[in-house]
């Protein structure tokens, strides 16, 4: 335990304030074909959201960002990117899912055996980043309360 | 306690000190990322669990306090990635299989994992704790799954080969990881897949197919089980100590259309319950999928014998992760409490065989000028059935296990007012479900559950959840409440209340203490299982405390179950990352 302490505390002493990128793992798209997450990157500011059929905070916080979308594509260029990390139990669940919950301005992307998940350290969903244009992770939250989905915009409208 | 203590401290300075939002750590040219998860629970007496026989405080050998702690720590640098896994169990949490394995007194026991890769544009070569599924799974999967207290990495080697995206193969090796040991038998697999869309040049659909060939090694497997003649019948026992697999897939996508078939083999005998006999087996999976606009579709279709693939065959005591593949339940795994208050949990480990699919509809009514306004509808049906089939030598016979349905409608009314209406039908062989050839019969439940949130303003909003189960069998009727508030984006406060209102006389697994005397259920029996509970978020720290009184039964996450005894107590959980 005590050693487990030492090892965090040494962490928290070399913060830097540089950005991380995002890391080359691949991942399914909605047509079942592999792609690399990076392939996202394009030069538009992107929300990645991490999500699971199971995940009901998940599904709440993707609504709201999905209700509010339009207002502020009306300010900023931006774009969703759903993680599902569901595996072969609901995976197939969850693409008709991004369907039937009217997500079809989102890219969805499947990650069945949580690869992306554990590249970008998420431990519990709902984990959500905003990511810049050039693919460097400006932020992350994790957990989801109505209306902290402000906040992602807001970062996606600093990033300007 | 003390840890405790000690490490809510640590937890404090850690806090502060990271203060400035998503604080990352550059290191030379590369990238260092780190990610906590950490569960701990404090058990605390409680007289009424304890004297209903509920709580069993006996039972835990490992003191009043367990941790389960997940530290890992990634370093990236291009094409180049290492990382370490500390599993540290201070000690662990009650209801985890894992102590199958080890000392159920062990007071401190850790497990580290670790690897290192290269990724090129077209290959990768790992070394160290491998995590990887081919096709669904069904042959082959290594996975971690934290809720059930699962890892079964394979530490060896992997590489994989990709042709223009044409052609792919994959081949790995390794020893896996049997919880929070290292297992002895060598399990080892090769991946091929042909995407024939890309090889024809056709790019609006996609056209695949796919197949793997997986062995496992079990030095002595043979000698530990032969095969026996034991009360009259043969129970038939192991033919080699390698057991092999194959498998292939075909999928295909098209406008909206999808198929994805697979089928497996297990070609020599194999047993996943010592008792059983010892079998070959197969599966078939079949997936559906049609979408059109705000319409969607998914049908899963799986027949199953024997397929369960243990890591390690022990003479007891097997536990759900003691396995090389992934056979998911593909029931809907419900998130309301009352719903998942008898969870389906598998035929298969009873029996061997099972039969059955499932069917989900979407469909969502949406006005695209007011985004803020809509209907989301959801209609679910799963069956599932044990067969006919020969296990060995013994015959085993099929009966319906398990059916549900589940409706529900979200309504978002306007930017303020959401609300949820649910209700699942469930019908389960008691037998079956909870082993209990006891009460060999079906038992059925209706649930009804009203979700409603509020936003009072852009940061304020309260949820309400209220929830009854009716039930004529089983342990009768249930109600349920949640009252949440949340100050977004970092707090977020709980109650929740849940109790058995009408303790049933045969329901043995329900709150009421049955008197001989006045042939009446005890009143002080009506058990209330209360929580009360408060998270704070902050960028990439949560932070979750709660207390209450936990119900036992099964936690269910993916494709198995684990049984969690009941408990009273206090529940800190944290996760940081970054």
């Amino acid at each position: 335990m005590k050693k487990l302490m030492f090892l965090m505390l040494a962490v928290m002493v070399g913060f830097g304030a540089s950005a991380q990128s995002l890391p080359d793992v691949k991942v399914e798209n909605q047509e079942g074909k592999v792609i690399s997450i990076q392939d996202l990157v394009d030069g538009t500011p992107m929300i990645i959201s991490f999500w699971s059929t199971t995940c009901k905070p998940c599904i709440m916080e993707l609504n709201a960002i999905n209700e509010s979308l339009y207002e502020w594509l009306d300010e900023v260029d931006m774009k969703v990117v759903a993680v599902s990390v569901d595996d072969a139990r609901t995976v197939s669940r969850a693409r008709a899912m991004t369907q039937g919950q009217g997500w079809d301005d989102y890219v969805c992307v499947y990650d069945k055996n949580q690869d992306l998940k554990r590249a970008m350290n998420v431990s519990l969903t709902p984990h959500t980043f905003v990511v810049d244009g050039k693919g460097n992770i400006v932020a992350s939250h994790s957990g989801y309360t109505p209306g902290s989905e402000q906040e992602l915009f807001e970062e996606i409208k600093a990033l300007k | 306690m003390k840890k405790f203590l000690l490490f809510v401290g640590i937890l404090a300075v850690a806090t502060f000190t990271t203060n400035e939002a998503s604080a990352q750590i550059k290191v030379g040219e590369g990238q260092l990322s780190v990610a906590l998860e950490s569960n701990n629970i404090y058990y605390t007496p409680d007289k009424q669990m304890v004297d209903l026989g509920l709580d069993k405080p006996e039972d835990r050998v490992r003191g009043d306090f367990g941790s389960n702690d997940y530290l890992k720590v990634d370093y990236r640098l291009g094409r180049f990635s290492a990382g370490v896994q500390i599993d540290g169990y201070l000690p662990g949490l009650y209801g985890y299989d894992q102590y199958t394995y080890q000392q159920r007194d062990s007071k401190l026991t850790a497990f580290f994992t670790k690897y290192v890769q290269w990724e090129a544009e077209n290959w990768g070569v790992r070394l160290g704790d491998i995590y990887d599924q081919f096709g669904s799974g069904l042959i082959f999967r290594t996975y971690e799954d934290r809720a059930l207290g699962f890892n079964n990495a394979l530490a060896g080697g992997r590489a994989y080969y990709n042709i223009n995206n044409m052609v792919n193969v994959k081949v790995l090796a390794g020893l896996p990881r049997l919880y929070d040991v290292r297992s002895n038998n060598p399990v080892w697999g090769a991946d091929l897949s042909l995407s024939i869309s890309d090889m024809v040049g056709w790019y609006d659909g996609l056209v695949s197919i796919e197949g793997s060939y997986v062995g496992r090694y079990q030095k002595g497997a043979t000698e530990l089980f032969p095969t026996k003649e034991e009360f009259g019948t043969t129970v038939a026992g192991m033919d080699s100590d390698v057991v092999n697999m194959v498998s292939g897939r075909a999928n295909f996508e098209y406008k909206g259309i999808s198929f994805r078939g697979e089928y497996v083999a297990k070609l020599n005998n194999d047993k996943f319950n010592p008792a059983l006999s010892a079998a070959k087996g197969n599966v078939i999976n079949i997936d559906l999928g049609y979408n059109y606009k705000r319409f969607s579709a998914s049908a899963t279709f799986r027949r199953q014998v024997n397929m369960t693939a243990p890591i390690e065959l022990v003479e007891s005591g097997i536990g759900g992760g003691n396995t090389i593949n992934y056979i998911p339940l593909i029931t809907r795994q419900h998130t309301y409490s009352l719903a998942n208050l008898n969870p389906y949990r598998g035929t298969s480990v009873h029996t061997g065989g099972e039969i059955g699919g499932q069917i989900d509809l979407y469909y969502s009514l949406r006005n695209p000028k007011a985004r803020g306004k809509y209907w989301n509808f959801h209609a679910n049906f799963s069956m599932f059935n044990t067969i006919d089939h020969k296990l060995g030598e013994m015959d085993m016979e099929g009966r319906n296990a398990w059916i549900d349905f589940n409706f529900d409608v979200e309504r978002q009314w306007n930017k303020k007012f959401k609300t949820t209406f649910f209700y699942s039908y469930q019908r389960w062989d008691e037998e079956i479900n909870h082993y209990d050839a006891a009460v060999a019969h079906y038992c059925d439940s209706h649930i009804f559950v009203a979700d409603v949130t509020y936003k009072i303003n852009k940061k304020h909003s309260v949820r309400v959840e209220l929830q009854y189960l009716n039930s004529d069998n089983y342990e009768g009727d249930w109600l349920a409440g949640t009252i949440e508030y949340n100050l977004a984006p970092k707090f977020s406060i709980y109650v929740s209340d849940m109790w058995n209102c009408e303790a049933m006389q045969d329901g043995q697994y329900g709150n009421g203490i049955w008197n001989p005397d006045t042939l009446e259920f005890d009143d002080h029996a009506l058990l209330h299982y209360y929580q009360v509970g408060a998270t704070f978020t902050h960028d990439f720290l949560r932070l979750q405390l709660s207390y209450g009184r936990n119900r036992a039964g099964y936690v269910c996450s993916g494709g198995s179950c684990r049984y969690q005894p009941a408990y009273t107590g206090a529940n800190l959980a944290l996760t940081l990352s970054f």
